[in-house]
């Protein structure tokens, strides 16, 4: 899909109760600012309980052919405000010279991972057939098992000339069901994507704002997201002594620790720590993280307070403003950690002030709280490989 | 030469085993430092992570303080937003569509339901679902309908229920967690001054929620404060009501009031017009009456007798006073028509009063009445008819000379209030019995007194001088006590 016009957003959403009226108003919001433009994509985060496909339909009648993406959130960020229930959309009009693909892929497990995320990367590649490739948008479900696996087979096929930029749908908390979204369909155990080529210009943040706490530790047995052991005693050992409680009180802080108390992972060559949040705590002494965790990785128990939090917000939006220096920012999308909303309760809404203080305060913005966040470390200086990260927040901002 | 250099070998060998033992010795000390250094280092690490520990133990309390303060804090904030928006309406429909889902949410409870009881329906009728689908709320309200009995004696005894204070595994609490889908749950009384209302639900699904007594009695409070502004729109419903009924029966009244006015108007213009009429019909007769009695009391017509002539001077008399009846008739009628106009000019009231004292001298006299009149400066000059007045005075003195016995008093003041001269004629006569005096300016009323039965009078001239004073844009009133005399008040335009 080539476009021929000048690049126009425009942004909405809603709160109404019925999703035909919530529709209907976020998208009279977004198309106020289009003025006779034919709308080339869609992206729309809702709430778990607008993610169904009378919803997605409802927003097809109105945008006609335009491509559909978008994921469910257990927070819609819209505006100035982080919602617990709404939804919301943007409409994308390409500038003149530049395309996207979109495309999805279901059964993930019963493909594998692995398998899965290449099969995307295929389909968002073949799309292009030798055009240049700006930037890739994924949402995957936020429950997908070896999520860091589909990442790999994805940029297997896409490479690491471009950033890819991903988020996790979330359901407020409950991991119970999360969803993405592509054209009509609504998916579970899938993921759904859009690459973009031309003349876009992307900018990209990624922070946490957690800080290393505790002596440095190795993780001694492991399998994919399973920590077994730290430095030879049981992973719970360790969260047991840290937090002077037993394995049963342990269980019952798990949501707490997983937010406050991620562990962060060294790696080579790269100065940031990767974290990763607390899934669940084992009977049999182990701990389930939402992200891989490679055996023999250099970790510290992290750290993190509402200021550090806002303070990284501010170093993400400073980063990814700076390829916009003197150049206008058309759309801001925002992937938030569920976890970093949590533990800002509601301060959650500065972290879009922040942003808003970054950018201007009307530039279109939108985005969702999620299960994940993907993308390269140190935006600055790009070196390609995405990481699966958690308790960030991550913006990209697009302009062209 | 072999030994010799066998033994600077040796010697050699010596020194190098020297050298190295030192060395290695050197190594071992410095090995034995870094290990010293490293165990430093180590228990440094051991103290920094037991430090770190303390840290993350004083944050996640420190954290869950917080957390509690914001959730409070969110809470209250929700409250208020809550109670404000609901409290700003006094319609009872209005009141739940006020209750907003978000603003609930904030409250922790996402899934919300109000029954209001109804003894017309003998059933809880439900007013607010909020977080469920048509099919969820058919069986909620099959449920409620099932439990009303109990559901009634709880909520008349004013405590609420919660999974706080309902035991684990209790039948009602698995019920309601089952048909409400959720997790953590308040029930809470709609209280108002009657007693029990209704009943206010609010749970969630939530399996990271706990309930705290704080929740509790947050939700509590907001059912109350719908109970209180049910109370206040129902209030507001009958009191408003009430004063749609007031006002349709004062409409009702007014527009009967009117009717009978204006039949009133009708009877009395036609009294008007009839006494107009008959007025003018008896003037021509009397006029030949009273010049047929003249001309034969000349003797125009030859010498009458004396019993004739007694007669006649009766006939004359009896004419002029019916001629007076007549005139004040026609004057009176004139006035209430309006086909008099009042020739209204700047008079001197005190030039007046002196005149009319002049005028009435001889009766004075006859009757040894003292008059005094006191017209100050600033309420003498009056803007009327000086025709007019002058017969207001005449008759009111008049009146006054009459009911007055020998000797008495009479006195004439003024004085100024607003833009009117009040003028107060005060006797020392007989006095008027309360209850005649709102009738002495009817028209044809007399006093029932002694005096009247003996003296004549048409019961005309206070009936004709209140119109004068009324035409005039003034009134007049009278303030009397028997056998104290009378003060004949009334109020004349002043002149600008």
């Amino acid at each position: 899909m080539i476009s021929t016009q000048t690049f126009q957003i425009g942004v909405g959403a809603s709160t109404q109760r019925d999703y035909i009226l919530a529709v209907k108003e976020a998208m009279q919001q977004a198309r106020a600012t289009i003025y006779n433009a034919k709308i080339d994509l869609t992206i729309v985060f809702t709430s778990s309980e607008f993610a169904h496909p009378n919803t997605l339909k409802t927003v097809k009648d109105i945008v006609g052919d335009s491509a559909l993406i978008g994921c469910s959130t257990g927070g819609v960020i819209a505006g100035n405000e982080v919602l617990h229930f709404g939804i919301a959309i943007a409409l994308i009009c390409l500038p003149e010279k530049t395309h996207l693909v979109t495309a999805d892929i279901d059964a993930v497990q019963a493909r594998t991972a692995l398998k899965a995320g290449e099969e995307l990367g295929e389909k968002l590649v073949s799309g292009f057939s030798g055009l240049p490739r700006d930037f890739g948008l994924i949402f995957y479900d936020g429950l997908m098992a070896e999520n860091w696996s589909f990442i790999a087979g994805l940029q297997e096929k896409l490479g690491i000339s471009f950033p890819l930029i991903g988020a996790a749908a979330s359901d407020n908390l409950q991991f119970a069901k999360t969803s993405v979204f592509h054209n009509e369909r609504i998916l579970q155990d899938a993921a759904s994507g859009v690459l973009f080529g031309g003349r876009l210009i992307s900018g990209y943040g990624i922070e946490h704002g957690w800080k290393p706490i505790g002596k440095p530790r190795t993780v001694t047995k492991s399998i994919n997201n399973v920590v077994y052991e730290i430095d030879g005693v049981s992973a719970t050992n360790v969260y047991e002594d840290y937090f002077a409680c037993n394995l049963e009180r342990l269980k019952k802080e798990s949501r707490r620790i997983s937010i406050l108390y991620p562990i962060g992972i060294s790696l080579p060559d790269e100065k940031e720590i990767l974290l990763r949040n607390i899934l669940s705590i084992e009977n049999n002494g182990s701990l389930i993280f939402q992200g891989n965790v490679p055996e023999g990785s250099p970790i510290r128990l992290m750290i993190g307070t509402k200021e550090s939090c806002l303070e990284a917000t501010k170093k993400a939006a400073g980063s990814a403003q700076q390829r916009f220096l003197g150049t206008p920012c058309n759309l801001i999308l925002v992937f938030d950690s569920m976890s970093r909303n949590a533990l800002l309760g509601r301060d959650s809404k500065k972290e879009i002030k922040i942003i808003r203080d970054v950018f201007g305060p009307n530039v279109p913005l939108i985005g969702a709280c999620t299960y994940g966040e993907q993308s390269p470390l140190e935006s600055i200086n790009y070196k390609g490989k995405t990481y699966l990260h958690n308790q960030t927040i991550t913006i990209l901002a697009i302009g062209g | 030469m072999s030994e010799s250099v066998i033994n600077i070998i040796g010697l050699i060998g010596s020194i190098i085993i020297l050298c190295l033992s030192l060395l290695l010795a050197f190594k071992i000390e410095r090995l034995k430092q870094t290990e010293t250094e490293c165990k430093k280092l180590r228990k440094s690490l051991d103290e920094m992570d037991e430090q770190a520990k303390l840290i993350i133990r004083t944050d996640m309390e420190l954290n869950k303080t917080q957390e509690e303060l914001d959730k409070k804090i969110s809470s209250l904030y929700a409250l208020q937003k809550l109670s404000r928006a609901i409290s700003t309406t006094l319609e009872e429909t209005q009141i739940f569509k006020r209750i907003d889902a978000t603003t609930l949410e904030e409250l922790g409870f996402e899934r919300n339901c109000c029954f209001l009881w109804s003894a017309e329906a003998d059933r809880f009728v439900l007013h607010l679902a909020i977080g469920y689908t048509k099919g969820e709320l058919d069986t909620i309200v099959s449920f409620i309908e099932s439990i009303k009995s109990s559901l009634q004696d709880i909520i008349t005894q004013e405590r609420s229920f919660s999974t706080l204070t309902l035991a684990k595994n209790t039948t009602l609490r698995n019920k309601v967690n089952r048909i409400f889908n959720v997790h953590a749950f308040v029930v809470s009384p709609i209280l108002s001054k009657e007693g029990a209302q209704g009943l206010f639900f609010a749970g969630t699904n939530n399996p990271d929620f706990t309930m705290t007594e704080g929740d509790e009695e947050l939700i509590g409070i907001f059912a109350h404060q719908v109970g209180q502004t049910l109370e206040n729109a129902r209030l507001f419903e009958k009191t408003w009501r009430a004063q749609q009924d007031l006002e349709k029966k004062v409409e009702l009244r007014t527009h009967e009031l009117t009717q009978a006015l204006e039949e009133v108007k009708l009877i009395s213009k036609r009294k008007t017009d009839f006494v107009s009429a008959v007025s003018h019909e008896l003037r021509t007769p009397l006029t030949s009456i009273k010049g047929y009695a003249s001309i034969l009391l000349a003797g125009k017509l030859g010498e009458i007798p004396e019993e004739v002539r007694l007669r006649l001077e009766k006939v004359n008399k009896h004419s002029d006073e019916l001629t007076g009846i007549v005139n004040d008739l026609l004057d009176i009628s004139r006035i209430e028509s309006g086909r008099i106009i009042m020739k209204q000019a700047s008079v001197d009231l005190s030039k007046l009063v002196a005149s009319v004292a002049d005028l009435l001298s001889v009766q004075f006299k006859a009757k040894d009445i003292t008059f005094s009149d006191a017209i100050p400066q600033e309420a003498t000059t009056v803007w009327v008819d000086e025709g007019q007045i002058k017969r207001v005075f005449i008759n009111i003195i008049g009146n006054a000379i009459k009911f007055t016995q020998l000797g008495g008093k009479i006195s004439v003041q003024s004085s100024k209030t607003d833009k009117y001269v009040r003028v107060d004629i005060h006797d020392t006569g007989c006095g008027i019995p309360p209850e005649a005096q709102e009738k002495v300016f009817e028209e044809f009323y007399r006093v029932d007194n002694a005096i009247n039965e003996t003296a004549k009078g048409t019961g005309l001239g206070l009936a004709l001088v209140k119109h004068i004073v009324e035409a005039h844009g003034g009134r007049i009133w009278v303030e009397s006590s028997t056998g104290r005399g009378s003060t004949f008040s009334f109020t004349l335009p002043m002149t600008a």
